[in-house]
């Protein structure tokens, strides 16, 4: 029925056709008006004869190319954009939502490194690295999760720590780099037919695709029961599916670098305008993505010619693409198929007391280690700090630690609020929300970065609290948008800071310094400030422990129960923003440990949410004394950022524990 | 007129005291924060930029410890750094306990650190030199620095040397210059490529183009967004630079994809050799880089054919 309904519609969306592709022969047209000087009737003549003289050459070599590979990336990227979320019945799947992106930057920052001569002209190191990410990210998630927030949620904690991973790359080999952050956001600049001769050959999997997917994709919306039901043997098509859309997103990463949102959005938006079938989607969004980069380009060039230097298509994407994303969800239940939730298995046993002896002597160790064993000149040295040297290490100390308790205790409350272990602050984008402010202030005021940062860092992360409040209230507070809040911003980061970094208007070596997360500069007032805070924000937690309860049940049971649902979640929201504001605009952003330590908090076997919160609370303490005292000990005399190690650590742990329980639980 | 005044005083002592062993009444320096106070010549100097660490090896003082040092004889390079000067960290986090345990009497650091200072001043007294700015001129106040420096050293006589030395060197430079293009020096453009397609270009305040203004050659000087005077643009643009010349800093590793294509072999400044590579030189460091910048910039003038532009 459903089927049959679908078909009906398909002849009424393709008489859409003609008039998406006059608008992409409408735009091309403008497109390569831009930055000529050359009438209208010689562009014309320039078709058919070589061209002489440099404007003429300048259109032939340098206007054109960069009108048809805006053609050919954007249709690749709405394209293979379907692709995916056809193939997942996931609509906020997109090669940025999976992870595909930023395991395809890893891998060219790495290859620009370290093998220098493959990385410059091949497609394998960006094919390797999405492929890697998208299996991982597909694999934590599992079958039931793709269609849902699972499949996202765990794309973005890839996203979070190959982040990390890259930072920590970047900023031990700053000057090998600096020429992949123009790349890296996404410019379409060409001086020759060079990458279209490149790119259009290495298309091919896209017709046969067209070609192929109309019945499995068909029999994917039935749901894979039907589909199985029907005798298709799904698995090798989809992963063949899947393998095509990966590929084609890559030859266009390889070609012009990261541009976002365009392949998440098309889909979306040709659904809007009314396709229905399979084949009417892929085409539709391939029309539809050219038109979408075409004009996003000309946007980003008349931008550069205005005096901003260059604008990367990449940047524009994003800044036109983050509203476009966030009035869409609001329009629609953008993430209501599927799982919502996704569930840790964690070995069912009592909470044993040695837990609390275990978490609490470690504390203690690690907070006297921190403070007495040090490497110095002359080696290991462990004594009791002089004067100086204890007013150089208590605020780190003090700071690691609070901000430990600070980040588990929103990590737990986040997770029982959205019911979803996945779920942490860095998720909700409170920290890109600080991280974007500093940029842009040191960007547009050209002032050091580290100057005044706490207060604007904060700044940053309440007005993603007050945009978050205010999207929320329509829907409810629904979980997925609070995740599509969080992708959007971090997203509209990257492209911010991507486009910051290549202007080199600004210090590229003091952005990518604070986007580590550092107790470096934390000064003994702050750290005491952050202490208080913290303490304050816990107990508050804790005194409201009864409606986070119930409320981690179910929605029913706590309305049932006398809960306001709304207030409570209004109260909980703000108080993770403020936890969250608090210690990132001391220390910057610290990924993942909002993540983990409620979940080893949990595989201690504390299941209420008392004893959830303090284990977590004294786990995440643990981790991150041990992560700035590691930090400071590694590279000695520089300092490991203790916001990287904390993230690659916990990261890997967490990305390897999700796979190690996949493995356990099996693929179904 | 009374600081020029306390100066002399100061100059007076400093000669005095140097005569007496090295012991300064009271030298005045001005940092970017105001004036502090110095009784005796700093010996232990820490820095933690590499602007200062430049300026100071510039005095002939070896700093005892440099933030980044080895990544310093990597990419700074001249001038060179003495293997005896310690590494003590990143120039972003450089190590407090470290620093401490060295004993410096002088710390010099850039606002990078400005927020460190209170902790840095514990330590030992600081001086921050805030050398790259959009409201002012770069390549003055790195002179005005490395003079205030000289002064604090007690080592004016040298200072005053060096600068007249430079300053001959570059009359040398400028003189075969002439020799080469004439007696007008033809307009030249430089900038760096960030990539096959695109470019950034050296503005008005940056230390390339203040190197070609003391060599003497026109450029057009233009504003930029940037405190390091750089704006990026694409390579399609330069072509409104007709046949002028144009100069590259090198590295460009990239260039076999972009030198053989049709377009770049339009431009009218390669069709007319317009076009040169200047060798790799760290363009963001202290007031001797300029001489070595104009070194480079010369060497790559005297490569291109004589006829002026048009």
């Amino acid at each position: 029925m459903l089927a049959s309904r679908q078909l009906r519609a398909f002849p009424r969306f393709s008489r859409r056709y003609p008039l998406l592709l006059i608008g992409v022969i409408v735009l091309a047209c403008l497109h390569v008006q831009i930055n000529t000087s050359l009438p209208l009737s010689e562009q014309w003549v320039l078709l058919f004869q070589a061209p002489s003289g440099f404007d003429q050459l300048q259109f032939v070599y340098g206007n054109l190319p960069r009108m048809a590979l805006a053609i050919m990336v954007g249709a690749v990227l709405g394209f293979s954009g379907s692709v995916l979320q056809q193939l997942t019945q996931n609509r906020l799947v997109s090669p940025m939502t999976l992870g595909a992106s930023s395991g395809a930057w890893l891998a060219m920052v790495c290859a620009t490194i370290w093998l220098p001569v493959w990385a410059a002209h091949s497609v394998w190191p960006a094919l390797a690295g999405a492929m890697i990410a998208v299996a991982v990210v597909v694999v934590i998630a599992g079958p039931q999760g793709l269609g849902g927030l699972p499949l996202i949620l765990s794309g973005m904690a890839l996203n979070l720590l190959l982040g990390a991973v890259s930072a920590a790359v970047v900023m031990m080999h700053d000057q090998y780099v600096r020429n992949l952050f123009l790349w890296g956001s996404g410019d379409l600049a060409q001086n020759d037919w060079l990458w279209v001769s490149w790119l259009w050959p290495r298309l091919w999997p896209a017709p046969l695709v067209l070609w192929l997917a109309h019945r499995p994709l068909m029999l994917l919306r039935l749901g894979s029961q039907g589909a199985q039901g029907r005798g298709m043997r799904l698995w090798p098509v989809m992963l063949l599916l899947l393998f095509a859309a990966l590929w084609l997103s890559s030859v266009a990463i390889t070609a012009v670098g990261l541009i976002g949102f365009i392949g998440l959005l098309t889909p979306n938006f040709v659904r809007l305008l009314g396709a229905r079938s399979v084949r009417g989607e892929l085409i539709g969004s391939a029309l539809l993505g050219a038109v979408l980069l075409l004009a996003t380009d000309m946007l980003a060039q008349l931008g550069g010619t205005l005096g901003f230097g260059i604008v990367p298509s990449g940047a524009a994407a994003a800044l036109i693409g983050v509203p476009g994303l966030l009035w869409f969800s609001r329009k629609r239940q953008a993430v209501s198929g599927g799982q919502q939730t996704i569930s840790l298995v964690v070995r069912a046993q009592q909470l044993k007391p040695w837990a609390w002896i275990v978490i609490g002597a470690s504390l203690a160790l690690l907070a006297l280690l921190s403070l007495t064993l040090s490497l110095s000149a002359r080696g290991w040295q462990i004594s009791w700090p002089d004067d100086l040297v204890w007013l150089f290490r208590w605020p780190r100390t003090l700071a690691a630690a609070a901000a430990g308790i600070g980040l588990a205790v929103a990590g737990v409350i986040l997770q029982r609020l959205l019911r979803n272990p996945l779920a942490s602050p860095d998720m909700l984008g409170l920290s890109a929300g600080s991280t974007l402010v500093l940029v842009l202030a040191s960007t547009l005021l050209h002032r050091p970065l580290q100057q005044g940062a706490t207060g604007l860092a904060f700044f940053g992360s309440m007005g993603v609290l007050l945009l978050l409040l205010a999207l929320g209230r329509r829907m409810n507070y629904a979980p997925g948008m609070m995740a599509l809040v969080g992708i959007s911003l971090s997203a509209l980061l990257d492209a911010v800071l991507q486009f910051a970094l290549a202007s080199g208007s600004a210090d590229t070596f003091t952005i990518v310094g604070w986007l580590a997360g550092s107790t470096y500069r934390v000064s003994g007032g702050q750290s005491l400030a952050l202490a208080v805070t913290v303490t304050v924000l816990l107990l508050l937690a804790l005194l409201g422990q009864r409606s986070l309860t119930l409320m981690s049940i179910s929605d029913g049971v706590a309305s049932g129960r006398g809960v306001n649902l709304r207030v409570a979640r209004v109260a909980w929201l703000v108080l993770v923003s403020l936890l969250t504001a608090a210690v990132t605009s001391v220390m910057g952003p610290i990924g993942f440990l909002g993540l983990l330590a409620p979940h080893m908090a949990a595989l201690f076997g504390a299941r209420r949410v008392v004893p959830q919160l303090l284990l977590s609370a004294g786990i995440g303490s643990v981790l991150l004394l041990l992560a700035d005292w590691l930090g400071r000990m590694v590279i000695y005399p520089g300092q490991a950022p203790v916001g990287i190690v904390a993230s690659v650590i916990c990261g890997l742990y967490f990305i390897v524990l999700l796979l190690v329980q996949r493995a356990r639980r099996g693929w179904a | 007129m009374r600081i020029t005044v306390k100066r002399w005083l100061c100059w007076l002592a400093g000669g005095l005291s140097l005569l007496s062993g090295m012991v300064l009444a009271d030298t005045q320096v001005q940092d970017s924060t105001g004036i502090h106070h110095f009784n005796a010549v700093p010996k232990r100097v820490i820095t933690l930029s590499w602007e200062a660490t430049d300026e100071v090896l510039a005095l002939g003082i070896t700093p005892i410890a440099a933030a980044d040092a080895v990544d310093y004889r990597r990419w700074v390079v001249q001038p060179t750094l003495p293997a005896s000067t310690l590494e003590i960290g990143s120039r972003l986090e450089p190590n407090l306990e470290l620093i401490l345990s060295l004993k410096p009497d002088l710390i010099i650091i850039n606002p990078v650190l400005r927020d460190m200072q209170p902790q840095l001043s514990r330590i030992a007294p600081v001086l921050m030199f805030d050398a790259y700015r959009m409201d002012h001129d770069n390549a003055a106040y790195a002179r005005q620095v490395y003079l205030e420096l000289a002064r604090l050293f007690g080592r004016q006589a040298l200072a005053q040397q060096r600068i007249r030395e430079m300053d001959g060197r570059v009359e040398q430079l400028r003189a075969r210059l002439h020799q080469h293009f004439g007696p007008t020096l033809p307009k030249v453009e430089i900038l760096r490529f960030a990539g096959p397609a695109s470019v950034y270009l050296f503005g008005e305040n940056s230390m390339p183009i203040k190197a070609l203004q003391m060599l003497g050659v026109p450029n057009p000087g233009r504003k930029t967004m940037s405190a390091w005077g750089i704006t990026s643009m694409p390579i399609t643009a330069l072509g409104q630079f007709g046949d002028r010349i144009v100069l590259h800093q090198e590295p460009f590793d990239q260039s076999d994809k972009l030198f053989p294509t049709p377009l770049w072999q339009a431009m009218p400044f390669v069709k007319a050799h317009h076009f040169a590579a200047v060798r790799s030189i760290w363009s963001y460091s202290g007031f001797f880089s300029l001489y070595y910048l104009a070194d480079a910039i010369t060497d790559a003038l005297l490569t291109l054919p004589a006829s002026p532009a048009r």
